[in-house]
């Protein structure tokens, strides 16, 4: 009886009759390997060094001026730093609460909910861009009002959002224990939520009617401004967050946090401790996909911000615009900027993907 | 604290995992919930602990209706069945977080947490991760970090569920012992009646999300309130039988033709293994004619397997290892199997 593992080396020999079914002839491995590293190399590597050496074609002085001195090439790397994060705060938040709801509750509609986190995966972000314009734009459904008094939904808009956030906080924050829930955590939490929200609105409409806070009779710009950019850019990086979360928090499962709930800590109390830390690689892996997403998106964002040079054009645009103006060294440094990005999320998440397994598993690294 | 269980019922879509159970558990004594998988033991645990919410009736701590208590105002300590410590912090942050959540000041808390160490025997283990523990030290976490806080309630959802034989039997007096030492009330939840029975001061047999019996273990081994019970608590053989002039009688030859007038007081016959005398001469009326299948010598009993000769069913017996060495059985003989104690249930209808 031969021994059943045979030193690779020997496999395609000649003579030898033996056929592993788990190994291939050498030929079919070096064919595939050699292809599998041609096309990688021609298709990715030698692109993307091309781009670093257009960018740096005519020296680092002039790329770092191709940077910084361009005015409106500087507008749009601000603008880009302005959108994403917004749109990365707003997707964490939404994401962790979409986890949480899909992996610990089951209610009709659940399977719908999913998918419908996934739609911003399947629908063409110009097609995105363009619901938005269809919504917000001059001749979409709330463009005429946003026209004529756009600053008036201002008391609606952050009277809600603000009493949703106070209750949530107010939920989180009661203490576990009926005793010592004394004074003011003894009202009921539909009247405070109420009362409160009623209060919160009725002094946003003071700012705005008695104090001008917001201007009145003017348009609020969505379609064509910053708002819009935030919009578009939220919405086609919308499942990544919740998407990263969803398997890991499955996987952890709800037995920790309900322990710690058991060992009488708050809502919020077992969020810090053990949900957080559970799912912290995860939410990490999600969080520089999403900002990698979101920095390099297109479409969505050509539609909506109507690409002004200096206002609305954000890095990508820049690029594009850069580029059909011949100006090719502006555009490869612009690009390359992108590029670095892309690279930096690239080492961070093979790094991170080392952690994720282990989160299921053992220990972080901390001490 | 005794615990209290009222009318409580629990549905999962049309599914009844407790059905209108009544129950109470006296102070200091240690209850199994015991019952097949789906039978709605460890649903009623959980919601004795307020990690669920009964659809109906009401739980009370002595005199308290603690219902609408959050798991952490009930004072209640909890073991999950896989342990679920939490994995990012050390064993003995996980020992002291009921007291971290409670404000304890961090010295209080170290002394407690090193008291709680000494007890499950684990001194050194302090600084470890959880996943750096076999699964045996893992409970033992589980059960300390849930006796940190002094609940006045202890419960275990199938805690020795997860783990091998041998480190099974040790946890299980284990337990014992600790709850002899500290008698806080403890519920515990097992499908396995061996665990009941040597644990439990008091076991409570679940079936289909409904209480059959309650009692001391040998008092429900000994007279299983119907036939679930007897079945459920170990081996059993079922004769189609009858009850005739006060006397059982096994004769399964002579079934009643089903559709005769008057009813034929036809019923099952339960009897334990360890309750059947296997002779090699007819001994009796009441003797059956059986065939000697297999025989398995290992451990303190003999357990025999026979073949009713007359009606085709399989028999367990079980007998001490003098009364094999007497008879000398072997695969093959025929012998003759009767009774010295039989179980006859009325069935119960319901309308």
């Amino acid at each position: 009886m031969q021994p059943k593992s045979i030193p690779a080396k020997k496999a395609g020999a000649p003579g030898a009759p033996v056929r592993r079914a788990k190994e291939d002839p050498r030929w079919v491995r070096l064919t595939l390997t050699g292809l599998a590293l041609g096309i990688v190399g021609l298709l990715v590597v030698v692109p993307i060094a091309n781009v670093f050496v257009g960018a740096l074609s005519e020296g680092v002085g002039v790329y770092w001026k191709n940077l910084v001195a361009d005015a409106d090439t500087r507008q749009a790397i601000l603008l880009t730093l302005t959108v994403v994060p917004i749109a990365l705060v707003a997707n964490v938040v939404f994401g962790v609460a979409a986890a949480w709801v899909v992996s610990r509750f089951s209610f009709p509609g659940r399977t719908l909910l999913v998918a419908f986190i996934d739609l911003p995966f399947s629908v063409s972000p110009v097609v995105a861009g363009l619901m938005f314009v269809l919504i917000f734009g001059l001749q979409g459904y709330f463009g005429p009002f946003l026209r004529r008094d756009g600053y008036a939904v201002m008391p609606y808009l952050l009277g809600g959002v603000l009493t949703l956030v106070a209750v949530a906080i107010y939920l989180l924050l009661m203490p576990s224990d009926v005793k010592r829930r004394v004074g003011f955590w003894k009202v009921s939490p539909w009247l405070v939520a109420i009362l409160g929200g009623a209060a919160l609105f009725a002094g946003l409409v003071v700012l705005q009617e008695g104090l001008g806070v917001w201007p009145k009779n003017q348009s609020l710009k969505i379609i064509f401004a910053t708002p819009g950019l935030v919009l578009a850019t939220s919405f086609v990086t919308f499942p990544f967050v919740a998407r990263e979360l969803i398997p890991v928090m499955d996987a952890v499962g709800p037995e920790e946090e309900l322990a710690a709930l058991s060992l009488g800590a708050s809502g919020w109390q077992m969020f810090w401790h053990v949900t957080v830390p559970n799912v912290k690689w995860g939410l990490v892996y999600g969080i520089i996909l999403c900002n990698a997403r979101a920095m390099g998106e297109f479409g969505a964002v050509y539609v909506v911000s109507g690409h002004i040079a200096g206002q609305t054009d954000t890095m990508p645009l820049r690029i594009e615009k850069l580029f059909q103006e011949y100006n090719l060294p502006g555009s490869f440094a612009v690009a390359s900027v992108l590029t670095l990005v892309a690279i930096l999320t690239l080492v961070a998440k093979s790094k991170l993907e080392q952690h994720l397994p282990s989160a299921t598993t053992t220990p972080g690294t901390e001490p | 604290m005794s615990i209290i269980v009222k009318n409580v019922s629990k549905r999962f879509g049309h599914f009844a995992a407790v059905d209108n159970v009544t129950l109470e558990v006296p102070n200091g004594e240690l209850v199994a919930l015991l019952g097949p998988s789906g039978s709605g033991k460890t649903t009623l645990l959980r919601i004795i602990a307020g990690l669920e919410v009964a659809d109906e009736g009401s739980v009370l701590h002595h005199d308290e209706d603690v219902t609408s208590y959050s798991p952490g105002e009930r004072k209640v300590g909890f073991v999950f069945q896989h342990y679920a410590l939490f994995r990012h912090m050390t064993i003995a942050d996980n020992i002291g977080y009921g007291l971290r959540v409670r404000g304890v000041p961090k010295p209080e808390r170290m002394e407690r947490v090193n008291e709680l160490l000494k007890l499950i025997r684990l001194d050194n283990f302090g600084s470890r991760y959880p996943s750096q523990l076999s699964g045996g030290q893992r409970q033992r976490v589980a059960l300390a970090r849930a006796l940190a806080a002094r609940p006045a309630v202890l419960l275990l959802d199938e805690p020795f569920g997860a783990l091998d034989a041998k480190v099974r039997t040790e946890l299980r007096q284990w337990l014992r012992r600790l709850h002899e030492e500290i008698h806080v009330t403890s519920v515990f939840v097992t499908h396995d009646q061996e665990e009941a029975f040597e644990v439990a001061d008091r076991v409570v047999v679940m079936n289909q999300g409904k209480v059959e019996q309650v009692g001391a273990p040998a008092e429900v081994f000994e007279h299983p309130a119907n036939a679930f019970v007897m079945d459920f608590l170990g081996n059993v053989n079922i004769f189609r039988g009858a009850v005739e002039g006060g006397k059982t009688v096994i004769r399964p030859s002579e079934l009643p033709p089903p559709d005769s007038g008057r009813q034929a007081t036809g019923t099952d016959v339960y009897v334990r293994p360890h309750e059947l005398a296997i002779e090699h001469r007819r001994n009796g009326e009441a003797a059956i004619e059986a065939k000697v299948v297999h025989v398995n010598p290992t451990g303190s009993r003999t357990k025999v397997e026979l073949k009713a000769v007359e009606f085709d069913q399989m028999i367990l017996a079980e007998l001490t290892s003098e009364r094999y060495a007497e008879l000398g059985l072997k695969a093959g003989d025929v012998v003759y199997v009767s009774a010295r104690r039989a179980h006859v249930f009325t069935p119960t209808y319901s309308i």
